[in-house]
C-alpha cells in the first residue's frame, strides 16, 4: 500500500484481524494490520510488549494458536493466502520459504541433539539435499556462513554460548534460503557486543543473499541499524509506518515520538527531542478511537471517539493520527540529573578491599577466581555502576556484599564496620541497611502473597509495629514509589511489570536501607517502563540520599543514572571513572568495545569488534588479551597490566600508555580488528 | 505478551454468576467426582437419621434372605439390614480418611518442604530414612504400626486414623520437598533470606503457599486411596472392632457366605467403591483445574 514503485511486495498483511480467547469471549488483539514486505527489504515492527508485535510475525507464518482466531484480513505471499491454505502446504512453506529466527535460542534448540543434526533435520525435511554426505557439507557451508567454526557441528546447544545458539538458529532458518526470514526479538537477551556481532551477521547475510526480513523488536537502536522501514505496533494496531532514518528524524505519531525520546541516550548531544512516554499500555481501558489518546499529550476529546487511519503525510511516510498537522515541534527535555554529590568527609559507606570471590567448583577446577582483586568504595548517597558482559562477575559482587557468598580474600566494609562473610554472622540492622533488588521482579515477589503482606513482611521483622503503625508504614512505602493503597490487595501477577519492579523496591524501601544493590533491574522492563523506574530511582537518591550499586550492562542506563562506573571483564576493574570520563577519552579498550557496540551509537564507517572469545589464552597476563583489538604483543598475555591513575575522576588498568589510549578514542576507526583465537 | 488483568476495574461479578460460570468451565470428571461425593457425604450426614434399621439392629429379617424393597443390600448371618449398617458406617469411612489423610498432609509437608528447604545432608538423611519407610509395602507397613501400638490401642479409631496418616506422611512429604526444590530457586525466597526470616518462617510464608497446589492435589489423591486403607485394615482385623459398621469390616465378615448371599458383600463393596471412584474423579479434576489456573511465571 505505501509503495507506489514498480516492485510487487513479496508478502502482503492486509487488514489482519485477530482475537484471543478472553474466559468466555474473545479480546480483539489485532485491529486491521496491514503492511508490505518488498523484495530484499527489511521492515522492522516495533512495539512494547503487549503491542502484539509477535502475533503479527507468527501470522506471517500461518501459526494457528488454539486460542487465538482470525476475524478478518489476510497474509498474501505469492498469491497464496497464508492464512487459509491447507496445513500441508503450510508446512512445505515454513523453513522453506518461510523462516522463523526465534526470541530465546535456549529454549528452540533441541537438547538432546548435536548442532549438525539439527540443521540437518531442515534440509532432509524439505528434501533439499540427497544423501547425509551431501546434508553434512551443506550444514558446514551453513555454519561458515553465520561465522561458527565448522567444529560447531558436533557440539550439543549447551556447549555453545547464548550468541553461539543464535548463530545456529540463524543458519536453521538459512537451510534452505528462505525468500523471508521473521526474526522475533533475535537479540533479547544477549549481551550488548554479543548483540551487535548478531545484527552485522543479518546486514551481511541480507547484503549477500537478498533475502526480506520482518525484524521484531521493542529496541528502537536495534532497528536503526538494520532496518529499511519501520511499523510501529501500538495496542494492535499500526499507527506508523515510515523508512527508518525519516521515523527517526521526523516521527509523525505522538507515539513513536515518545518511544524515541524515552529512550536513555548515551550521548546526550545527540538526544533526541521530545516528551517522554508516561502511563502504560492496558488493553482494557482502549477506547473505541485511537488507543494511544490515554497516554497522548496532544490528545483532544475527539480523538477516543474517531478511529484512525493510516493518512500519507509524505512518500512512504504513513501516520494514523488525526492531528499530525498540528502537532507541535517537539521541546528537548533536560536530562533529569542531580549532581554527583561529593563526600561529606565521614568516609565512604561501602568499601571493598581486594576482594577476590569464587565458588566452590572453580578452586577445585583450577580455575581462576569469578572475581580477582576487585578494589571500589560507594559513597553515602553515591551511585556506582558495575558495568560488563555477562560473566564479568558483577552480580557475583552483589552477592558478596549482601551476604550469599564469603569472600576467598579481601574484606567488605560497611560504615566502618568489617561485614561478616556470611549472612547469619550479621546483625539485624546491617540486614537492613543493606537492600537487594532483583533483576526480575516475577521471580523475586512471591506470587501467593499480596502486595501488603510483601512489603509490609520487613517491618514486621525489623520494626515489630503494632496494627495501626503497621499499615501507615506499608502504605507510606507504596506511596514513596507512587502505589496507592488500592494495591495492598492485590496479587504480583495482577500488576504490570513496571508496577511489579516498583513493588520490589517498595519493599526494599521499607526497611529504610542505606545502601541499593540493584542487579541488572531495568532489563526485564519495557522502554517506556525503564524510564519510569530510572526517574524513580533518581528520586530516592535525592530525597532520601541513597547509595546504589548498580549492576547493569545498559551504558545508556548508565549515563543517566551513575555517579562513578566501574567497568568488569572477567572479574577485574579494567576501568573505574567518574560517569562523565567514562564516555570520552582516554578509554579502556573494553571500554571502547562496549560503547561502540550499543546499537545506533557507532559512528558511520566504525569497524566491527572481534567477536567475544571463549576462554583467554593464559591467565597470567589481561583478561582482555585475546578480544582487544590493540594487543602489544606477548606483553598483554604474559603481565598482568598496571592499574593506572589519569587524575582523580579516571583509573584504567592497560598497558598501553594514557595517550595512546586517548588517541585511540579520537579516531575509533583506528581500530583494527583483529582475529579472535 | 502480558496483558495484565485488572480484575478490581471490572464490575465484580455476583457470586453465583461466578460459581455457574467456573461449574460450567470445570472438567466433566470434577463435575461427575463432585456429585458422586456429595451424595456419600449427604447419606453419611443424614443416614442415621432415616435409616430403616438400627446399626446393631438384629433380626430386622431372615438371614441371608437376599434382595427385597425392604433390604435393599439383603439381611446379614445375625439378621441385620446390610444397608441400613453401611448408611450408619458412612460418616465413620469418611472421617477416618479425611483425618488421617490430613494429618499426613501436615506432618508430610511440614517435613519435605524443611528438607527441600535445607538441603545438604539433613536433606539426604531425610530423603534416605523416607525411602526406607516407602519401600516397606503399605499394608506391611500398616500392620508394623498397628501391632507396635499394642493390643489396646488397636480398634480405635484414632489408631487408624494415625496409621493412615503414618503410612501417608513419607509420601507427601517425597512430593513437597520436589516442589521446595523448585521453589527455593526463586528470588523471593533468596529475599526472605537476606532479611534473616528463620527457616520455618520461609517454610510457612514463602514455600507453603507457593506449594499449596501440589500439596492439594496430593491430598485428595491420598484421600481417595484412603478408604481403601482403612477397609483393608478392617477386613484383616486390625482396623475398627466389629460390631462397628465399618464397611471393610463388614466385607469381612460376610465373605465366608458370598455364595449364599452374594449382595451382603456387594453391597458394602459397591458403597466403597464409588466413594473411592468419585474422589478419584474429583481429584483428577481438581488437579487439572489447578494446573490450569496456575499462571506460569516469566522468566
Amino acid at each position: 500500500m505505501n509503495a507506489p514503485d514498480p516492485p510487487p511486495p513479496l508478502l502482503s498483511v492486509v487488514g489482519l484481524d485477530l482475537a484471543y480467547r478472553h474466559g468466555e469471549s474473545w479480546r480483539r488483539i489485532l485491529h486491521g494490520v496491514s503492511f508490505d514486505i518488498l523484495p530484499g527489504e527489511v521492515f522492522g515492527l516495533v512495539g512494547e510488549s503487549g503491542s502484539g508485535k509477535s502475533t503479527v510475525a507468527y501470522q506471517l507464518l500461518g501459526y494457528r494458536h488454539p486460542n487465538a482466531r482470525i476475524e478478518g484480513g489476510a497474509v498474501q505471499f505469492r498469491g497464496r493466502d497464508l492464512l487459509h491454505i491447507e496445513r500441508r502446504e503450510l508446512n512445505d512453506l515454513r523453513g522453506d520459504r518461510i523462516a522463523l529466527v526465534p526470541q530465546n535460542p535456549t529454549t528452540a534448540l533441541s537438547p538432546a541433539m548435536r548442532v549438525s543434526r539439527q540443521i540437518a533435520e531442515v534440509l532432509r525435511w524439505h528434501g533439499a539435499v540427497l544423501d547425509s554426505a551431501a546434508a553434512q557439507r551443506r550444514v558446514q557451508e551453513l555454519l561458515d556462513e553465520v561465522g561458527l567454526p565448522g567444529s560447531a557441528a558436533r557440539r550439543y546447544p549447551h556447549q555453545l554460548s547464548g550468541g553461539q545458539q543464535q548463530r545456529v538458529c540463524i543458519a536453521m532458518a538459512l537451510a534452505c534460503r528462505p525468500d523471508l526470514l521473521v526474526l522475533d526479538e533475535p537479540t533479547t537477551g544477549l549481551d550488548v557486543t554479543t548483540q551487535d556481532q548478531i545484527i552485522r551477521l543479518l546486514a551481511d547475510l541480507r547484503s549477500r543473499l537478498g533475502m526480506s526480513m520482518l525484524y521484531v523488536t521493542h529496541d528502537l537502536g536495534v532497528l536503526a541499524e538494520i532496518a529499511d522501514r519501520v511499523g510501529v505496533l501500538y495496542a494492535g494496531h499500526l499507527i506508523e509506518t515510515a523508512p527508518a532514518a525519516t521515523l527517526f528524524h521526523r516521527p509523525g505519531h505522538p507515539y513513536t515520538r515518545g518511544l524515541i525520546a524515552s529512550r536513555p541516550q548515551i550521548d546526550p548531544a545527540r538526544a533526541v527531542a521530545g516528551e517522554r512516554l508516561r502511563g502504560l499500555l492496558r488493553r482494557d481501558q482502549l477506547p473505541p478511537g485511537c488507543p494511544f489518546a490515554p497516554r497522548c499529550d496532544f490528545a483532544e476529546p475527539s480523538c477516543s471517539v474517531n478511529s484512525q487511519r493510516l493518512e500519507r503525510i509524505e512518500p512512504r511516510h504513513w501516520v494514523a493520527c488525526q492531528r499530525w498537522r498540528e502537532l507541535p515541534e517537539p521541546v528537548a527535555q533536560p536530562q533529569q540529573r542531580s549532581g554527583v554529590l561529593r563526600d561529606d568527609g565521614s568516609g565512604p559507606l561501602l568499601t571493598l578491599e581486594r576482594v577476590t570471590l569464587g565458588y566452590g567448583g572453580h578452586r577445585r577446577h583450577g580455575l581462576p577466581p569469578v572475581v580477582q582483586d576487585l578494589t571500589i568504595t560507594v559513597g553515602r548517597s553515591e551511585i556506582v555502576a558495575l558495568v560488563g558482559e555477562s560473566g564479568s562477575g558483577k552480580s557475583t559482587v552483589a552477592r558478596a556484599i549482601s551476604g550469599l557468598l564469603a569472600p576467598l580474600a579481601g574484606s567488605i566494609g560497611f560504615a566502618g564496620e568489617l561485614l561478616a562473610g556470611n549472612l547469619r554472622r550479621r546483625n539485624p540492622r546491617l540486614r537492613r541497611l543493606i537492600q537487594f533488588i532483583f533483576q526480575n521482579p516475577d521471580a523475586s515477589l512471591n506470587p501467593r502473597a499480596r502486595v501488603g503482606e510483601i512489603v509490609g513482611r520487613p517491618l514486621q521483622l525489623f520494626f515489630r509495629p503494632g496494627r495501626a503503625e503497621l499499615r501507615r508504614r506499608t502504605l507510606q512505602a507504596l506511596d514513596d514509589v507512587r502505589l496507592g493503597p488500592d494495591y495492598l490487595a492485590r496479587f504480583p501477577d495482577q500488576l504490570s511489570g513496571g508496577e511489579r519492579q516498583r513493588v520490589a523496591i517498595a519493599r526494599a524501601l521499607a526497611c529504610e536501607p542505606e545502601l541499593l544493590l540493584c542487579d541488572e533491574v531495568l532489563s526485564a522492563l519495557d522502554v517506556s517502563v525503564q524510564a519510569e523506574v530510572l526517574d524513580l530511582l533518581g528520586r530516592l537518591r535525592r530525597e532520601r540520599g541513597l547509595a546504589m550499586l548498580f549492576i547493569t550492562h545498559d551504558l545508556a542506563v548508565v549515563r543517566a543514572l551513575a555517579d562513578r562506573v566501574g567497568v568488569l571483564y572477567r572479574g577485574q576493574l579494567m576501568q573505574l571513572s567518574s560517569v562523565a570520563a567514562t564516555f570520552c577519552a582516554p578509554f579502556h579498550p573494553y571500554t571502547l568495545s562496549l560503547l561502540l557496540a550499543v546499537p545506533g551509537a557507532r559512528p558511520p564507517g566504525a569497524p566491527a569488534l572481534p567477536p567475544a572469545a571463549h576462554a583467554p589464552g593464559s591467565y597470567a597476563g589481561c583478561a582482555f588479551a585475546g578480544r582487544c583489538p590493540l594487543q602489544q604483543g606477548s606483553l598483554c598475555e604474559t603481565t598482568p597490566p598496571p592499574w593506572r591513575e589519569a587524575g582523580p575522576d579516571l583509573a584504567i588498568r592497560c598497558h598501553i600508555p594514557l595517550p595512546e589510549l586517548a588517541q585511540l578514542a579520537a579516531a575509533p576507526g583506528a581500530m583494527i580488528p583483529t582475529e579472535a583465537p | 505478551m502480558s496483558d495484565s488483568p485488572q480484575p478490581d476495574l471490572v464490575a465484580p461479578p455476583s457470586r453465583r454468576r461466578a460459581f455457574g460460570q467456573f461449574w460450567r468451565s470445570a472438567p466433566t470428571s470434577f463435575k461427575a467426582g463432585t456429585i458422586v461425593l456429595l451424595i456419600h457425604v449427604l447419606v453419611a450426614a443424614t443416614g442415621p437419621f432415616w435409616a430403616p434399621f438400627g446399626a446393631g439392629e438384629m433380626r430386622t429379617g431372615v438371614p441371608l434372605s437376599g434382595v427385597s424393597w425392604l433390604h435393599p443390600f439383603g439381611v446379614d448371618q445375625l439378621g441385620r439390614d446390610v444397608f441400613s449398617r453401611v448408611v450408619h458406617g458412612g460418616h465413620i469411612v469418611i472421617l477416618l480418611s479425611l483425618s488421617g489423610t490430613l494429618l499426613g498432609l501436615v506432618i508430610g509437608a511440614v517435613v519435605g518442604l524443611l528438607s527441600g528447604y535445607w538441603g545438604g545432608w539433613v536433606d539426604e538423611l531425610l530423603q534416605r530414612l523416607l525411602e526406607a519407610m516407602i519401600s516397606i509395602p503399605f499394608l506391611v507397613l500398616a500392620l508394623l504400626a498397628v501391632i507396635t501400638a499394642g493390643p489396646q490401642l488397636s480398634g480405635s479409631p484414632v489408631m487408624v486414623a494415625l496409621v493412615v496418616a503414618f503410612v501417608y506422611a513419607p509420601r507427601i512429604a517425597r512430593m513437597a520437598r520436589a516442589a521446595a526444590l523448585d521453589i527455593v530457586t526463586r528470588d523471593y525466597v533468596l529475599v526472605a533470606r537476606l532479611r534473616g526470616e528463620s527457616a520455618w518462617s520461609i517454610m510457612r510464608r514463602e514455600l507453603l503457599p507457593n506449594a499449596s497446589g501440589v500439596l492439594l492435589v496430593e491430598f485428595a489423591l491420598r484421600a481417595g486411596y484412603a478408604p481403601v486403607l482403612i477397609g483393608s485394615l478392617g477386613f484383616l482385623g486390625f482396623g475398627m472392632k466389629p460390631p462397628t459398621p465399618e464397611w471393610g469390616l463388614m466385607i469381612a465378615d460376610n465373605r465366608q457366605l458370598i455364595f449364599a448371599s452374594p449382595i451382603t458383600v456387594l453391597g458394602p463393596g459397591l458403597m466403597l467403591a464409588t466413594l473411592v471412584v468419585g474422589l478419584n474423579l474429583f481429584t483428577e479434576g481438581l488437579a487439572r483445574i489447578l494446573g490450569r489456573s496456575t499462571r506460569p511465571v516469566a522468566r
